[in-house]
Protein backbone atom coordinates (compact mmCIF):
# COMPACT_ATOMS: atom_id res chain seq x y z
CA UNK A 1 0.00 0.00 0.00
CA UNK A 2 2.82 2.63 0.98
CA UNK A 3 4.98 1.54 -2.30
CA UNK A 4 2.14 1.72 -4.86
CA UNK A 5 1.50 5.61 -3.03
CA UNK A 6 5.04 5.99 -2.88
CA UNK A 7 5.32 5.11 -6.38
CA UNK A 8 2.32 7.31 -7.44
CA UNK A 9 3.67 10.36 -6.05
CA UNK A 10 7.17 9.23 -8.31
CA UNK A 11 4.98 8.84 -11.21
CA UNK A 12 3.16 12.55 -10.49
CA UNK A 13 6.53 14.55 -10.18
CA UNK A 14 7.83 12.58 -13.29
CA UNK A 15 4.57 13.03 -15.40
CA UNK A 16 5.14 17.15 -13.87
CA UNK A 17 8.41 17.44 -14.57
CA UNK A 18 8.24 21.09 -15.24
CA UNK A 19 7.44 21.74 -11.82
CA UNK A 20 10.47 19.80 -10.18
CA UNK A 21 12.55 21.87 -12.78
CA UNK A 22 11.13 24.85 -11.80
CA UNK A 23 12.33 23.94 -7.81
CA UNK A 24 15.75 22.87 -9.29
CA UNK A 25 16.00 26.07 -11.09
CA UNK A 26 14.54 28.29 -7.96
CA UNK A 27 17.54 26.54 -6.07
CA UNK A 28 20.01 27.93 -8.71
CA UNK A 29 18.66 31.19 -8.80
CA UNK A 30 18.68 31.79 -5.25
CA UNK A 31 22.46 30.57 -4.74
CA UNK A 32 23.15 32.73 -7.47
CA UNK A 33 21.48 35.41 -5.82
CA UNK A 34 22.85 35.43 -2.70
CA UNK A 35 26.51 35.12 -4.41
CA UNK A 36 25.83 38.12 -6.16
CA UNK A 37 24.56 39.66 -3.07
CA UNK A 38 27.25 38.67 -0.94
CA UNK A 39 30.78 38.12 -3.03
CA UNK A 40 32.91 37.09 -0.22
CA UNK A 41 31.45 35.53 3.13
CA UNK A 42 32.90 34.06 5.92
CA UNK A 43 32.48 30.90 7.40
CA UNK A 44 29.42 32.13 10.43
CA UNK A 45 27.44 33.94 7.07
CA UNK A 46 27.96 31.07 4.64
CA UNK A 47 26.44 28.65 7.43
CA UNK A 48 23.11 31.22 7.97
CA UNK A 49 22.77 32.08 4.33
CA UNK A 50 22.98 28.07 3.34
CA UNK A 51 20.19 27.21 5.61
CA UNK A 52 18.23 30.30 4.49
CA UNK A 53 18.56 29.08 0.79
CA UNK A 54 17.48 25.37 2.26
CA UNK A 55 14.50 26.65 3.64
CA UNK A 56 13.27 28.75 1.15
CA UNK A 57 13.95 25.76 -1.09
CA UNK A 58 12.15 23.09 1.27
CA UNK A 59 9.41 25.40 1.55
CA UNK A 60 8.54 26.09 -2.15
CA UNK A 61 9.36 22.52 -3.10
CA UNK A 62 6.71 20.70 -0.23
CA UNK A 63 4.01 23.44 -0.51
CA UNK A 64 2.98 21.90 -3.69
CA UNK A 65 2.48 18.09 -2.60
CA UNK A 66 -1.71 18.99 -1.52
CA UNK A 67 -2.84 21.36 -4.22
CA UNK A 68 -1.33 19.73 -7.56
CA UNK A 69 -4.22 17.25 -6.85
CA UNK A 70 -7.69 17.94 -7.65
CA UNK A 71 -10.26 17.77 -5.30
CA UNK A 72 -12.25 14.85 -7.04
CA UNK A 73 -8.97 13.01 -7.16
CA UNK A 74 -8.17 13.50 -3.48
CA UNK A 75 -11.66 12.18 -2.72
CA UNK A 76 -11.07 9.31 -4.66
CA UNK A 77 -7.58 7.82 -2.81
CA UNK A 78 -9.58 9.00 0.44
CA UNK A 79 -11.49 6.32 -0.11
CA UNK A 80 -8.89 4.04 -1.47
CA UNK A 81 -6.19 4.61 1.26
CA UNK A 82 -5.90 5.02 4.81
CA UNK A 83 -5.13 9.03 5.46
CA UNK A 84 -1.70 8.15 7.69
CA UNK A 85 -0.01 6.09 4.94
CA UNK A 86 -1.27 8.80 1.95
CA UNK A 87 0.88 11.21 4.44
CA UNK A 88 3.46 8.94 5.35
CA UNK A 89 4.31 8.20 1.75
CA UNK A 90 3.76 12.05 1.18
CA UNK A 91 6.46 13.04 4.06
CA UNK A 92 9.06 9.80 2.66
CA UNK A 93 8.69 11.68 -0.92
CA UNK A 94 9.32 14.81 0.25
CA UNK A 95 12.30 14.02 2.75
CA UNK A 96 14.07 12.61 -0.21
CA UNK A 97 13.19 15.30 -2.61
CA UNK A 98 14.83 17.61 -0.10
CA UNK A 99 17.60 15.54 0.65
CA UNK A 100 18.15 16.11 -3.51
CA UNK A 101 17.39 19.63 -3.27
CA UNK A 102 19.70 20.43 0.36
CA UNK A 103 22.84 18.24 -1.44
CA UNK A 104 21.91 20.44 -5.32
CA UNK A 105 22.04 23.50 -2.69
CA UNK A 106 25.11 22.40 -1.27
CA UNK A 107 26.88 21.48 -4.43
CA UNK A 108 25.52 24.63 -6.27
CA UNK A 109 26.19 27.03 -3.10
CA UNK A 110 29.94 25.78 -2.14
CA UNK A 111 30.79 25.81 -6.04
CA UNK A 112 30.04 29.61 -6.23
CA UNK A 113 31.18 30.37 -2.64
CA UNK A 114 33.37 28.03 -1.25
CA UNK A 115 33.43 25.06 0.97
CA UNK A 116 34.20 25.88 4.75
CA UNK A 117 32.92 23.02 6.16
CA UNK A 118 35.53 20.84 7.97
CA UNK A 119 33.24 17.73 9.60
CA UNK A 120 31.79 16.55 6.34
CA UNK A 121 29.71 13.49 8.24
CA UNK A 122 28.40 15.81 10.76
CA UNK A 123 27.53 18.06 7.91
CA UNK A 124 26.23 15.45 6.04
CA UNK A 125 24.20 13.81 8.53
CA UNK A 126 22.86 17.44 10.45
CA UNK A 127 21.23 17.64 6.43
CA UNK A 128 20.03 14.51 6.08
CA UNK A 129 18.22 15.47 9.81
CA UNK A 130 17.27 18.78 8.63
CA UNK A 131 15.42 17.41 5.45
CA UNK A 132 13.28 15.18 7.60
CA UNK A 133 12.03 17.41 9.98
CA UNK A 134 11.44 20.09 7.27
CA UNK A 135 9.61 17.49 5.46
CA UNK A 136 7.12 16.29 8.57
CA UNK A 137 6.34 20.00 9.20
CA UNK A 138 6.16 21.14 5.61
CA UNK A 139 4.27 18.77 4.73
CA UNK A 140 1.65 18.32 7.61
CA UNK A 141 1.26 22.48 7.51
CA UNK A 142 0.52 22.21 3.55
CA UNK A 143 -2.37 19.83 4.35
CA UNK A 144 -3.31 22.71 6.41
CA UNK A 145 -3.02 25.92 4.23
CA UNK A 146 -4.10 23.92 1.00
CA UNK A 147 -7.52 23.89 1.86
CA UNK A 148 -7.42 27.57 2.48
CA UNK A 149 -7.89 30.59 0.26
CA UNK A 150 -4.68 32.40 0.78
CA UNK A 151 -2.56 29.47 0.68
CA UNK A 152 0.98 30.64 -0.34
CA UNK A 153 0.90 33.25 2.12
CA UNK A 154 -0.31 30.75 5.56
CA UNK A 155 2.07 28.16 4.27
CA UNK A 156 4.51 30.83 5.14
CA UNK A 157 3.57 32.27 8.54
CA UNK A 158 2.07 29.00 9.73
CA UNK A 159 5.44 26.69 9.28
CA UNK A 160 7.97 29.46 10.14
CA UNK A 161 7.32 29.83 13.72
CA UNK A 162 6.62 26.43 14.18
CA UNK A 163 10.40 25.63 12.03
CA UNK A 164 12.37 27.77 14.20
CA UNK A 165 13.25 25.44 17.06
CA UNK A 166 14.44 23.21 13.76
CA UNK A 167 15.88 25.37 12.70
CA UNK A 168 18.06 26.81 15.07
CA UNK A 169 19.18 23.51 16.17
CA UNK A 170 20.31 22.46 13.04
CA UNK A 171 22.24 25.85 12.58
CA UNK A 172 23.95 25.18 15.95
CA UNK A 173 24.97 21.37 14.66
CA UNK A 174 26.39 22.41 11.15
CA UNK A 175 28.33 25.42 13.20
CA UNK A 176 30.08 22.98 14.95
CA UNK A 177 30.37 20.94 11.65
CA UNK A 178 32.06 23.58 10.39
CA UNK A 179 34.59 23.85 13.49
CA UNK A 180 32.66 27.91 14.45
CA UNK A 181 31.89 26.78 17.75
CA UNK A 182 33.45 24.28 20.04
CA UNK A 183 31.32 21.35 21.46
CA UNK A 184 31.86 18.11 22.37
CA UNK A 185 28.13 17.33 23.72
CA UNK A 186 27.05 18.12 20.14
CA UNK A 187 25.22 14.23 20.61
CA UNK A 188 22.47 15.91 22.60
CA UNK A 189 21.30 18.62 20.21
CA UNK A 190 21.09 15.62 17.66
CA UNK A 191 18.96 13.45 20.37
CA UNK A 192 16.82 16.95 20.54
CA UNK A 193 16.68 17.50 17.17
CA UNK A 194 15.35 13.62 17.58
CA UNK A 195 13.11 14.14 19.66
CA UNK A 196 11.27 17.42 18.04
CA UNK A 197 10.81 15.41 14.79
CA UNK A 198 9.41 12.53 16.98
CA UNK A 199 6.82 14.69 18.44
CA UNK A 200 5.91 16.29 15.18
CA UNK A 201 5.56 12.90 13.61
CA UNK A 202 3.01 11.45 16.06
CA UNK A 203 1.08 14.76 15.94
CA UNK A 204 0.97 14.74 12.13
CA UNK A 205 -0.19 11.38 11.90
CA UNK A 206 -3.06 11.95 15.04
CA UNK A 207 -3.92 15.14 13.66
CA UNK A 208 -3.89 14.44 9.74
CA UNK A 209 -7.39 12.09 9.43
CA UNK A 210 -9.14 15.71 10.61
CA UNK A 211 -7.47 17.45 8.31
CA UNK A 212 -8.19 14.92 5.54
CA UNK A 213 -12.24 14.42 5.82
CA UNK A 214 -14.15 17.44 4.19
CA UNK B 1 -19.03 32.87 40.10
CA UNK B 2 -16.35 32.62 43.43
CA UNK B 3 -13.69 32.05 41.47
CA UNK B 4 -14.34 35.59 39.43
CA UNK B 5 -13.93 37.30 42.90
CA UNK B 6 -11.50 35.77 44.67
CA UNK B 7 -9.09 35.98 41.28
CA UNK B 8 -9.91 39.94 41.13
CA UNK B 9 -9.38 39.62 45.33
CA UNK B 10 -5.55 37.95 44.91
CA UNK B 11 -4.32 40.27 42.13
CA UNK B 12 -5.73 43.06 44.11
CA UNK B 13 -3.85 41.35 47.42
CA UNK B 14 -0.21 41.10 44.94
CA UNK B 15 -0.77 44.78 44.16
CA UNK B 16 -0.98 45.85 47.50
CA UNK B 17 1.21 43.51 49.12
CA UNK B 18 3.88 43.70 46.19
CA UNK B 19 3.79 47.15 46.21
CA UNK B 20 4.08 48.54 49.63
CA UNK B 21 6.02 45.74 51.46
CA UNK B 22 9.11 47.33 52.14
CA UNK B 23 12.54 45.58 51.13
CA UNK B 24 14.74 44.23 54.00
CA UNK B 25 17.61 46.53 55.03
CA UNK B 26 20.90 46.28 52.45
CA UNK B 27 24.12 47.98 51.59
CA UNK B 28 23.95 49.90 48.44
CA UNK B 29 27.65 50.72 47.91
CA UNK B 30 30.72 51.11 50.07
CA UNK B 31 33.69 53.88 48.92
CA UNK B 32 36.62 53.35 48.47
CA UNK B 33 36.05 50.26 46.45
CA UNK B 34 39.60 49.56 46.54
CA UNK B 35 42.53 48.58 48.79
CA UNK B 36 46.16 47.35 49.55
CA UNK B 37 46.90 44.70 51.69
CA UNK B 38 48.90 45.86 54.86
CA UNK B 39 46.98 49.60 54.56
CA UNK B 40 44.39 51.11 56.96
CA UNK B 41 41.32 52.11 54.94
CA UNK B 42 38.53 53.89 56.45
CA UNK B 43 35.77 52.94 54.72
CA UNK B 44 32.09 54.24 53.94
CA UNK B 45 29.23 52.17 54.17
CA UNK B 46 26.08 53.47 51.97
CA UNK B 47 22.66 51.44 53.37
CA UNK B 48 19.48 51.59 51.79
CA UNK B 49 16.18 51.24 53.85
CA UNK B 50 18.10 51.21 57.06
CA UNK B 51 18.23 52.29 60.60
CA UNK B 52 21.50 52.55 61.75
CA UNK B 53 20.62 54.98 64.41
CA UNK B 54 17.99 53.25 65.82
CA UNK B 55 20.61 50.74 68.00
CA UNK B 56 24.06 51.45 70.33
CA UNK B 57 26.78 52.14 67.90
CA UNK B 58 28.70 49.15 69.90
CA UNK B 59 26.07 46.95 69.25
CA UNK B 60 26.69 47.63 65.39
CA UNK B 61 29.26 45.10 63.64
CA UNK B 62 30.58 45.57 60.31
CA UNK B 63 33.21 42.81 58.03
CA UNK B 64 34.94 43.03 55.04
CA UNK B 65 34.71 38.97 54.53
CA UNK B 66 37.12 36.50 52.40
CA UNK B 67 35.54 33.43 53.29
CA UNK B 68 33.81 31.52 56.34
CA UNK B 69 37.07 31.89 57.58
CA UNK B 70 38.80 34.91 57.03
CA UNK B 71 37.28 38.51 57.94
CA UNK B 72 38.67 41.70 58.97
CA UNK B 73 36.51 43.30 61.64
CA UNK B 74 35.73 46.92 60.85
CA UNK B 75 37.40 49.09 64.33
CA UNK B 76 36.47 52.57 65.78
CA UNK B 77 32.88 52.32 64.17
CA UNK B 78 30.91 55.72 63.62
CA UNK B 79 27.56 56.03 62.58
CA UNK B 80 26.68 59.64 60.43
CA UNK B 81 22.93 59.09 60.01
CA UNK B 82 20.23 56.11 59.39
CA UNK B 83 22.06 55.56 55.99
CA UNK B 84 25.70 56.28 56.07
CA UNK B 85 28.33 54.66 58.79
CA UNK B 86 32.26 54.58 58.48
CA UNK B 87 34.38 52.08 60.05
CA UNK B 88 38.41 51.71 60.15
CA UNK B 89 40.06 48.67 58.30
CA UNK B 90 43.59 46.94 59.24
CA UNK B 91 44.26 44.63 56.33
CA UNK B 92 46.98 41.94 57.22
CA UNK B 93 50.14 42.23 54.92
CA UNK B 94 48.93 39.17 53.17
CA UNK B 95 46.05 38.40 51.47
CA UNK B 96 43.91 34.74 52.41
CA UNK B 97 44.73 33.41 49.12
CA UNK B 98 48.54 33.62 46.85
CA UNK B 99 46.77 36.11 44.08
CA UNK B 100 46.91 39.52 42.70
CA UNK B 101 43.96 40.43 44.84
CA UNK B 102 41.02 39.20 46.20
CA UNK B 103 36.87 40.65 46.19
CA UNK B 104 35.87 40.80 49.70
CA UNK B 105 31.89 40.78 50.76
CA UNK B 106 30.57 43.85 53.30
CA UNK B 107 28.69 42.54 55.60
CA UNK B 108 27.26 44.79 58.47
CA UNK B 109 25.63 43.00 61.43
CA UNK B 110 22.99 45.34 62.97
CA UNK B 111 20.58 44.26 66.60
CA UNK B 112 17.49 45.77 64.71
CA UNK B 113 18.21 45.43 61.16
CA UNK B 114 19.63 42.16 60.81
CA UNK B 115 22.41 41.37 58.60
CA UNK B 116 22.95 43.59 54.95
CA UNK B 117 25.64 42.00 52.74
CA UNK B 118 27.19 43.45 49.54
CA UNK B 119 28.61 40.64 47.77
CA UNK B 120 32.20 41.41 46.41
CA UNK B 121 32.23 45.38 47.74
CA UNK B 122 36.09 45.94 48.12
CA UNK B 123 39.08 44.95 45.91
CA UNK B 124 42.02 44.13 47.81
CA UNK B 125 45.32 44.04 46.29
CA UNK B 126 48.60 42.55 47.27
CA UNK B 127 51.11 45.85 48.44
CA UNK B 128 53.75 44.27 46.15
CA UNK B 129 55.99 46.67 48.17
CA UNK B 130 54.98 46.64 52.07
CA UNK B 131 55.53 49.93 53.70
CA UNK B 132 56.71 50.29 56.95
CA UNK B 133 53.93 52.24 58.57
CA UNK B 134 52.07 48.76 59.99
CA UNK B 135 55.17 47.64 61.19
CA UNK B 136 55.75 50.74 63.26
CA UNK B 137 52.11 51.18 64.30
CA UNK B 138 52.24 47.30 66.16
CA UNK B 139 49.21 45.90 64.62
CA UNK B 140 49.58 42.33 64.16
CA UNK B 141 46.43 42.04 62.54
CA UNK B 142 44.93 38.57 60.57
CA UNK B 143 42.64 36.95 58.89
CA UNK B 144 40.83 34.67 61.04
CA UNK B 145 41.10 36.16 64.63
CA UNK B 146 37.66 37.87 64.22
CA UNK B 147 35.42 35.17 62.03
CA UNK B 148 32.08 36.64 60.87
CA UNK B 149 29.82 35.33 64.11
CA UNK B 150 26.73 35.88 65.91
CA UNK B 151 25.03 37.36 63.64
CA UNK B 152 21.41 38.70 63.79
CA UNK B 153 19.04 36.84 61.58
CA UNK B 154 15.68 38.97 62.11
CA UNK B 155 12.22 37.30 60.69
CA UNK B 156 10.51 39.81 59.38
CA UNK B 157 7.51 40.66 56.58
CA UNK B 158 9.71 42.13 53.87
CA UNK B 159 11.31 41.06 50.49
CA UNK B 160 14.82 40.18 50.48
CA UNK B 161 17.45 43.05 49.03
CA UNK B 162 19.20 42.44 45.53
CA UNK B 163 21.93 44.04 44.14
CA UNK B 164 21.28 45.05 40.61
CA UNK B 165 18.10 44.54 40.74
CA UNK B 166 16.97 46.31 44.28
CA UNK B 167 13.63 47.29 44.08
CA UNK B 168 12.28 46.01 41.30
CA UNK B 169 12.40 42.37 42.53
CA UNK B 170 8.08 43.26 42.81
CA UNK B 171 8.54 42.68 39.35
CA UNK B 172 8.71 38.86 39.94
CA UNK B 173 4.91 38.70 41.40
CA UNK B 174 4.09 40.59 37.60
CA UNK B 175 6.12 39.35 35.02
CA UNK B 176 6.46 35.58 36.02
CA UNK B 177 2.94 34.84 36.64
CA UNK B 178 1.88 36.06 33.52
CA UNK B 179 3.73 33.23 32.03
CA UNK B 180 2.12 31.00 34.31
CA UNK B 181 -1.08 32.11 33.36
CA UNK B 182 -0.35 31.87 29.34
CA UNK B 183 0.37 28.68 30.09
CA UNK B 184 -2.81 27.19 31.42
CA UNK B 185 -4.44 29.65 28.84
CA UNK B 186 -2.91 27.76 26.16
CA UNK B 187 -2.68 24.10 27.56
CA UNK B 188 -7.05 24.75 28.05
CA UNK B 189 -7.10 26.10 24.79
CA UNK B 190 -5.92 22.93 23.38
CA UNK B 191 -8.39 21.00 25.36
CA UNK B 192 -11.29 22.93 23.97
CA UNK B 193 -9.80 22.63 20.52
CA UNK B 194 -9.09 18.67 21.32
CA UNK B 195 -12.86 18.39 22.41
CA UNK B 196 -14.13 20.27 19.56
CA UNK B 197 -12.29 17.58 17.15
CA UNK B 198 -14.03 14.85 19.11
CA UNK B 199 -17.99 16.34 19.26
CA UNK B 200 -18.14 18.89 16.62
CA UNK B 201 -19.74 21.35 18.90
CA UNK B 202 -19.07 25.28 17.77
CA UNK B 203 -19.06 26.22 20.73
CA UNK B 204 -15.86 24.40 21.88
CA UNK B 205 -14.22 26.31 18.97
CA UNK B 206 -15.51 29.41 20.41
CA UNK B 207 -13.71 28.47 23.79
CA UNK B 208 -10.53 27.63 22.37
CA UNK B 209 -10.40 30.67 20.65
CA UNK B 210 -11.07 33.11 23.39
CA UNK B 211 -8.48 31.22 25.48
CA UNK B 212 -5.72 31.38 23.35
CA UNK B 213 -6.71 35.30 22.81
CA UNK B 214 -6.19 35.87 26.23
CA UNK B 215 -3.35 33.75 26.61
CA UNK B 216 -2.02 35.97 23.60
CA UNK B 217 -3.05 39.04 25.97
CA UNK B 218 -0.88 37.59 28.69
CA UNK B 219 1.91 36.82 26.60
CA UNK B 220 2.30 40.67 25.54
CA UNK B 221 2.02 41.81 28.91
CA UNK B 222 4.63 39.23 29.98
CA UNK B 223 6.54 40.53 26.94
CA UNK B 224 6.24 44.23 28.01
CA UNK B 225 6.75 43.83 31.81
CA UNK B 226 9.92 42.04 30.69
CA UNK B 227 10.84 44.33 28.46
CA UNK B 228 10.58 47.27 31.67
CA UNK B 229 12.31 45.00 33.86
CA UNK B 230 15.10 44.60 31.23
CA UNK B 231 15.72 47.99 30.63
CA UNK B 232 16.15 48.72 34.47
CA UNK B 233 18.50 45.38 35.04
CA UNK B 234 20.06 44.99 31.80
CA UNK B 235 20.15 48.23 30.01
CA UNK B 236 18.17 47.74 27.30
CA UNK B 237 14.70 46.58 26.69
CA UNK B 238 15.59 43.80 23.77
CA UNK B 239 18.98 41.88 24.42
CA UNK B 240 18.49 39.02 21.84
CA UNK B 241 17.76 36.90 24.91
CA UNK B 242 16.81 33.42 23.72
CA UNK B 243 13.45 33.65 25.92
CA UNK B 244 12.77 37.11 24.46
CA UNK B 245 13.19 35.46 20.93
CA UNK B 246 11.14 32.37 22.00
CA UNK B 247 8.65 34.34 23.06
CA UNK B 248 8.31 36.68 20.13
CA UNK B 249 8.29 32.96 18.35
CA UNK B 250 5.26 31.94 20.20
CA UNK B 251 3.35 35.37 19.49
CA UNK B 252 4.05 34.86 15.57
CA UNK B 253 2.58 31.40 16.12
CA UNK B 254 -0.43 32.60 17.67
CA UNK B 255 -1.02 35.29 15.56
CA UNK B 256 -0.87 33.02 12.56
CA UNK B 257 -3.69 30.83 14.54
CA UNK B 258 -5.72 33.91 14.15
CA UNK B 259 -5.22 34.48 10.63
CA UNK B 260 -5.72 30.73 9.87
CA UNK B 261 -8.93 31.00 11.63
CA UNK B 262 -10.23 33.65 9.37
CA UNK B 263 -8.89 32.43 5.98
CA UNK B 264 -12.12 29.77 4.94
CA UNK B 265 -15.33 30.89 3.92
CA UNK B 266 -16.67 27.93 5.80
CA UNK B 267 -16.99 28.51 9.63
CA UNK B 268 -16.33 24.65 10.46
CA UNK B 269 -13.84 24.05 8.36
CA UNK B 270 -12.06 27.18 9.76
CA UNK B 271 -12.57 26.07 13.08
CA UNK B 272 -11.77 22.48 12.35
CA UNK B 273 -8.64 23.43 10.74
CA UNK B 274 -7.17 26.02 12.90
CA UNK B 275 -8.16 23.35 15.96
CA UNK B 276 -5.72 20.80 14.64
CA UNK B 277 -3.26 24.29 14.07
CA UNK B 278 -3.96 24.87 17.81
CA UNK B 279 -2.66 21.72 19.13
CA UNK B 280 0.01 21.40 16.58
CA UNK B 281 1.32 24.73 17.53
CA UNK B 282 1.18 24.05 21.35
CA UNK B 283 2.84 20.59 20.98
CA UNK B 284 6.00 22.79 18.93
CA UNK B 285 5.86 25.05 21.98
CA UNK B 286 7.66 22.09 24.08
CA UNK B 287 10.69 22.04 22.20
CA UNK B 288 10.29 26.23 22.17
CA UNK B 289 9.60 26.40 25.93
CA UNK B 290 11.98 23.51 27.08
CA UNK B 291 14.42 22.11 25.20
CA UNK B 292 15.65 25.36 23.16
CA UNK B 293 16.81 27.38 25.76
CA UNK B 294 18.77 24.78 27.06
CA UNK B 295 21.19 24.88 24.37
CA UNK B 296 21.97 28.68 24.04
CA UNK B 297 22.84 31.43 27.53
CA UNK B 298 20.74 33.45 28.53
CA UNK B 299 20.63 36.42 30.59
CA UNK B 300 17.54 34.87 32.82
CA UNK B 301 18.00 33.77 36.32
CA UNK B 302 18.47 30.31 36.42
CA UNK B 303 19.97 29.99 32.84
CA UNK B 304 22.55 27.42 33.03
CA UNK B 305 20.09 24.56 32.40
CA UNK B 306 17.19 25.11 33.57
CA UNK B 307 14.82 27.32 31.85
CA UNK B 308 12.87 28.05 35.03
CA UNK B 309 13.86 30.32 37.75
CA UNK B 310 15.80 28.29 40.56
CA UNK B 311 13.63 28.07 44.02
CA UNK B 312 16.61 30.01 45.67
CA UNK B 313 15.35 33.02 43.81
CA UNK B 314 12.09 33.06 45.69
CA UNK B 315 11.81 33.78 49.54
CA UNK B 316 8.79 32.61 51.66
CA UNK B 317 8.05 36.32 51.76
CA UNK B 318 7.52 36.35 47.94
CA UNK B 319 5.93 33.26 47.77
CA UNK B 320 3.24 34.63 50.14
CA UNK B 321 2.38 37.03 47.15
CA UNK B 322 3.69 35.29 43.91
CA UNK B 323 1.95 31.84 44.16
CA UNK B 324 -1.42 34.23 45.03
CA UNK B 325 -0.53 36.51 41.92
CA UNK B 326 0.05 33.29 39.49
CA UNK B 327 -3.43 31.96 40.76
CA UNK B 328 -5.23 35.49 40.21
CA UNK B 329 -4.05 36.47 36.98
CA UNK B 330 -4.87 32.68 35.62
CA UNK B 331 -8.04 33.47 36.75
CA UNK B 332 -8.87 37.17 35.29
CA UNK B 333 -7.37 35.39 32.04
CA UNK B 334 -10.12 32.45 32.27
CA UNK B 335 -12.79 35.31 33.29
CA UNK B 336 -11.39 37.97 30.19
CA UNK B 337 -11.97 34.11 27.71
CA UNK B 338 -15.10 33.92 29.32
CA UNK B 339 -16.59 36.54 28.35
CA UNK B 340 -15.31 36.79 25.29
CA UNK B 341 -16.78 33.43 24.29
CA UNK B 342 -20.40 35.29 25.20
CA UNK B 343 -19.54 37.82 23.25
CA UNK B 344 -18.46 35.17 20.16
CA UNK B 345 -21.47 33.36 20.91
CA UNK B 346 -24.13 36.21 20.94
CA UNK B 347 -22.45 37.58 17.53
CA UNK B 348 -22.71 34.34 15.59
CA UNK B 349 -26.48 33.78 16.61
CA UNK B 350 -26.74 37.51 15.19
CA UNK B 351 -25.65 36.29 11.96
CA UNK B 352 -27.80 33.23 12.52
CA UNK B 353 -25.02 30.61 12.75
CA UNK B 354 -25.37 27.94 15.29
Amino acid sequence: MLLTLLHKEFLLEFRQRYALSGIVLYVFSMVFVVYVASVKVNAQVWNILFWLIVLFASINAVVKSFVQESGSRQLYYYQLADPSMLLLAKIIYNTLLLLTLSGLSFGAYSLVAGNPVKDMPLFCLTVALGSVGFSIAFTFIASIAAKANNSATLMAILSFPVILPILLTLIRLSQIALRLIQDTSYKRDIVNLLAIDAILLTLTFVLFPFIWKD
Amino acid sequence: MWWKTLSVLLVLYSLAVGMFVPLKPGIAYVSPETAKSGDTMRLTIHGYNTFYTRSRTEDIRVWLQYDSANAVLGQNLSVLNDTTAEASFYFPSDLPRPSPSVMLNAILDHPSDGVSLLPSAVELVRDTAPSFALAMAGKPASWTENPVTQLHIIKDFSFPYRNVIYESIRNTFYHVPMWFALMFLFAASVVYSVMFLLNKKLDYDRRASSLAEAGLLFGIMGLVTGMLWANYTWGAPWSNDIKQLMTAVLLLIYLAYFILRRSFDEPEKGARLSAVYNIFAFASLIPLLYIVPRMFASLHPGSTGSPAFGSEDLDNTMRLVFYPAILGFTGIGFWLAQLRTRLKRVEDRMIGLD
